[in-house]
């Protein structure tokens, strides 16, 4: 019953289920690159660290920070507490990669983003054979890059024109609540997300933003609190969908 | 020069992390408490972003007309809460932000 998707089927499955996230990623790519550029770096500047990290928030992050002129290290580690959640992505994809070879794995990794990761999951997820879905991840993946970049440097080069009337650097704010509504699914990721918007809030007057850091790490705390004592007051946890 | 070693260095950590269990490392030896805390890290990195852009957009707290950010913000969150589509909370928060501005500029 269930025929064996061809990888050009895959392919093409997945460059086609992304598209409809590409109209929150394209505009999100657009400021990401207006941002950076705002930031002080040059268009070239910001056009290099997009296509190398190819991370929107960690992009957002940097910049900020490149912005304040806070030190080089500190700037690096912002960048790599924001990104913690590719570990978590990392972990849950590597079993349906074991087969592939290292050119592959390395090709897969480089592109995975929030986006495709969650994809990915679900069409490892669905029955069937298995064999060819990394062309499933590479195709969602790869369009969301190409799109990507180049909603970057359009943002790189034509940010200067946009009057900051437009307020545009909002539509960074939304797209981050866009990611965190759906992330809040239990008690204790709401406890996360409220203690770290609180902390974040009181810290806002530290150099540097290290408010970010201090407030991430109070609200993994806070989540792990919750979790605990949800699962020793109750029989069961609380099931995570 | 140091924003190429910011360039560097975030596109190292940005690319470790995502290689991390799936070229380098086998997801068993992953300590569970490590795990656990991990499923964390998206609610409360976005939110330690969310709140200030929110409520402090220049750096203090402000909570009143004079400032839309978190009125049009939390328009955002009710329909992002209803509409999974991110396009859709984009679209109601540059909206209702654009429209109290344009309010309140007349009011003044």
């Amino acid at each position: 019953m269930d025929a064996i998707a061809s990888p050009r089927r895959e392919f093409l499955d997945g460059c086609r289920e992304i598209a409809p996230v590409l109209i929150g990623t394209i505009p999100f790519g657009f400021v990401a690159g207006v941002v950076s550029v705002a930031s002080g770096m040059t268009p070239l500047e910001g056009i290099a660290l997009s296509v190398l990290s190819f991370s929107g928030i960690a992009q957002l992050v940097a910049s900020q920070l490149v912005a304040v002129q806070s030190p080089v290290a500190l700037t690096i580690a912002a960048a790599a507490v924001v990104s913690l959640r590719f570990l978590m992505y990392s972990a849950a994809l590597s079993p349906h990669l074991a087969h592939l070879d290292r050119r592959w794995r390395l090709l897969l990794s480089y592109l995975m983003t929030d986006q495709s990761f969650a994809m990915t999951v679900k069409r490892f997820s669905e029955p069937g054979d298995a064999r060819h879905r990394h062309w499933h991840f590479l195709g969602s993946a790869l369009t969301l890059y190409v799109s990507w970049q180049l909603a970057v440097v359009l943002g790189a080069f034509a940010g200067a024109q946009v009057p900051a009337t437009w307020s545009l650097d909002f539509a960074v704010v939304l797209c981050f609540i866009a990611l965190l509504v759906p992330a809040v699914r239990t008690r204790a990721d709401l406890a996360a997300a409220m203690v770290a918007a609180g902390v974040a809030l009181a810290a806002a007057g530290l150099p540097y933003r290290l408010s970010l850091v201090i407030a991430s790490i109070a609200g993994i705390a806070a989540g792990l609190a919750i979790e605990s004592a949800h699962a020793s007051g109750h029989s069961a946890a609380e099931p995570r969908p | 020069m140091s924003h190429w070693l910011v360039i560097v260095g975030v596109a190292l950590v940005t690319f470790g992390l995502r290689a991390s269990f799936i070229v380098f490392a086998d997801p068993h030896r992953f300590p569970h408490a490590f795990r656990r805390a991990l499923v964390f890290v998206p609610p409360a990195v976005l939110a330690a972003i969310v709140a200030p852009g929110l409520l402090a957009p220049d750096g203090a707290i402000v909570i009143g007309l004079a400032n839309p950010r978190w009125i049009a913000g939390l328009a955002a969150i009710v329909i992002a809460m209803r509409w999974r589509t991110p396009l859709a909370a984009i679209v109601a928060g540059m909206s209702a932000l654009w429209l109290l501005q344009w309010g309140l500029a007349r009011l003044a």
